[in-house]
């Protein structure tokens, strides 16, 4: 064990620079993750702390449904934080895919395959971590520019404290190292899985069912609030965390499908391309959309504050109430998009450089550098756009016991979730042409290495 | 240019008075201090097979890829029915390589996301054909290869064997004048690799393309109507194998 361990810091320089990049990437993925998760925490606690020690009258009387609020945005950023979490840690095994296969196939032993992972990823982690803890420093003084209860949040407020910060040194790594692990049972289970890629097997039907059931429990729990009591709000937050993750299950299924109609349609190379990519990972691309999924359903959401909003005998505190609601919205998100961006980005280098002996080969072949481009642009345009306005639409008609249908024909709410959607889907699609530099790079050298 | 439209457009590089085929005058290569061609002609007939040999270093790959406008000479001039090469830029040589030329490598190039057939039809495609008309075009080319009913395979549920035949298609599939292919039996067994060269060297004379065939392989090369064997940078042995020529 320890003479396979030793390798460690061999096998990561041996891949030259495609190694250094996914490292650099895997760490960036880490330290957006950290930060964000910590900023996240430290709103959460900054509203507790108001709710705690009221300064008047408004927070006296409203803290309360603050803090709720600020779990909802924790509970809704929690799967696209863990995602990125995990797509860092794979990005990071993926270019050691081949060779830790070869390393199985030599005779070592799947402890020591899942051991030299966990140290590699673990390392990436901690200093991810690191790292995300000072860009949360930086951004501290940003989020108190950020208007909440009629004023501003102090450094202090939204300071988690040391302890928070240790948790996250440890916590980090320690995710990493699972989610590395997971990434390379294919390899343990069998070294040759990775090196043939065969067809994955289609997604079952049921997750349909699971994700149905998801979001009837929310809307029957939202029909039935004034039934529920005191403890309304919190059945509304759990049918809402238990819709949410349903998505997550019958996301890929959807792409799935959404690849199988692209396919027939595809008349292009470049379609077909993209098509075949969607349709052969769904869970892949979803790993990319998901998130913008989620500020799809959050600006489906919001999309209906406005009506909310403009009740005519509504008081100052109400309109405060109202206003941070849209801000609190918007922030999650922004920080929705942001995580969508980075995934959507990490996951196109690592399928730059999962692919770059077939694309240099057929380089050599004539095949123009465009078509790669062409693909890339097909591969993520159609899921996001799928996706974003899939999950708006399914969070309207999930809101529409609470407001009625007649709150999405107000003209301000539909031109924030278009505007929203927009700035979404361009954002993730600049962070996609972000690997344009790494592509012509992987095409440009003019000896193809064998893996 | 934008893919989605993948227009058929034919290359129109400068047009010298030379004989049809593949013509390579004097052509020089180095890499660094190294020189990886010293002055090598080559003259590929329409419909002929050529193997260049020698051992590591040689300069062999150096030249298919000068021959197939991957690379440019630092001197020297590559001319393809009288059309030269050497003087396009690199859209210009890439538009040649995908249109003129089918190209054969030792495993890896074909896209593991498509179906056989989906990889046949591509080049294809990327020449403006419809996609009904390329997958039918591709099914006709993986039938002939005796690879029917295997259209829907993906390449990692192909042996090295059918994945090389599928490869062999795909060079054809274009009309190419030239297949060049590049140690295209070094990842097989013996029995396989014969196998695959027969179905190369068959395949290409009755599409009535000349054939390039770079190995180190003397049984591989034998396949070909004529072998050049390289050392360091020069051709040093210019022999006729075989009968050869277009059916």
């Amino acid at each position: 064990m320890r003479a396979v361990l030793a390798l460690a810091p061999r096998l990561r320089s041996a891949g030259g620079a495609d190694t250094r990049t996914t490292t650099a990437l895997a760490v960036l993925a880490f330290a957006v993750s950290t930060a964000l998760t910590l900023s996240v925490v430290g709103g959460l606690l900054g509203f507790m702390g108001r709710a705690a020690a009221p300064r008047n009258a408004f927070e006296e009387a409203n803290a309360g449904g603050y803090v709720v609020l600020a779990w909802v945005a924790l509970v809704l950023l929690v799967v696209p934080l863990l995602t990125l979490g995990g797509a860092a840690a794979r990005l990071g095994v993926s270019r050691r895919d081949a060779r830790l296969a070869t390393l199985r196939l030599l005779g070592v032993t799947p402890r020591e395959v899942i051991a030299l992972t966990v140290t590699e990823t673990a390392a990436q982690g901690l200093v991810g971590a690191v790292v995300g803890v000072v860009l949360y420093g930086v951004l501290l003084p940003v989020w108190t520019l950020v208007p909440f209860m009629g004023g501003h949040f102090t450094v202090g407020e939204l300071w988690v404290g040391v302890p928070v910060l240790g948790v996250a040194v440890v916590a980090v790594p320690l995710l990493a190292a699972v989610s590395g692990a997971v990434s390379l049972r294919r390899v343990v289970v069998s070294p040759l899985g990775v090196a043939r890629r065969h067809t994955p097997r289609r997604l079952g039907v049921v997750r349909l069912l699971v994700a149905l059931a998801g979001v009837g429990l929310f809307m029957v729990v939202s029909l039935a609030l004034h039934a529920l009591g005191p403890a309304a709000l919190a059945f509304l937050v759990g049918a809402l965390a238990i819709a949410f993750s349903t998505l997550n299950v019958v996301g890929p299924w959807l792409l799935g499908v959404f690849g199988r109609v692209l396919l027939w349609r595809a008349r292009t190379p470049a379609r077909l391309l993209a098509a075949r990519r969607l349709l052969d990972d769904p869970r892949a691309a979803w790993r990319v959309v998901g998130g913008l999924g989620l500020a799809g359903f959050v600006a489906g959401c919001l999309a209906v504050l406005p009506v909310m909003s403009t009740g005519s005998e509504a008081g100052a505190d109400e309109q405060i109430f109202t206003a941070d609601l849209v801000t609190g919205g918007l922030l999650t998100l922004v920080i929705a998009f942001v995580l969508a961006a980075v995934s959507a980005g990490i996951a196109q280098a690592a399928s730059v450089l999962d692919r770059r002996r077939e694309h240099a080969l057929q380089h050599l072949a004539g095949v123009p550098t465009e078509l790669w481009r062409a693909v890339r642009r097909h591969e993520v345009l159609g899921p996001l756009l799928f996706v974003g306005v899939g999950s708006a639409l399914t969070a309207l008609v999930m809101l529409s016991p609470l407001i009625g249908f007649a709150g999405i024909e107000d003209p301000r709410g539909l031109a924030l979730l278009a505007g929203c959607l927009t700035g979404g889907v361009l954002l993730v699609l600049a962070a996609t042409e972000t690997t344009r530099p790494l592509a012509r790079r992987v095409l440009a050298e003019p000896v193809v290495r064998p893996d | 240019m934008d893919h989605d439209t993948a227009p058929a457009v034919t290359p129109t590089p400068h047009v010298a008075p030379s004989s049809a085929g593949l013509h390579a005058r004097g052509l020089v290569r180095r890499f660094g201090t190294t020189t990886a061609l010293a002055g090598v002609d080559v003259d590929l007939a329409p419909g002929r097979s050529l193997a260049v040999t020698g051992p590591s270093g040689s300069g062999k790959s150096t030249l298919l890829h000068c021959l197939a406008g991957i690379l440019v000479p630092d001197s020297g001039t590559v001319t393809l029915d009288g059309r030269e090469l050497s003087s396009l830029d690199e859209k210009g040589r890439s538009l040649v390589r995908r249109s003129h030329f089918g190209f054969v490598f030792q495993l890896g190039q074909l896209l593991p996301e498509l179906p056989a057939v989906e990889n046949v039809a591509l080049p294809a495609m990327l020449l403006g054909a419809k996609r009904p008309a390329a997958l039918e075009t591709a099914r006709g080319w993986l039938a002939s290869l005796g690879l029917a009913g295997m259209e829907d395979r993906r390449p990692g549920e192909l042996s090295g064997g059918q994945a090389q035949r599928v490869a062999v298609a795909r060079a054809l599939v274009a009309g190419p004048s030239v297949v060049f292919a590049d140690e295209p039996t070094g990842a097989l067994d013996q029995a396989t690799g014969t196998d695959v060269m027969r179905v190369l060297t068959e395949a290409t004379r009755a599409a009535g393309a000349a054939l390039v065939v770079v190995t180190h392989d003397r049984a591989v090369a034998g396949w070909c109507g004529r072998r050049i064997e390289m050392r360091d940078g020069q051709v040093v042995g210019n022999v006729a194998q075989r009968e050869d020529g277009p059916r």
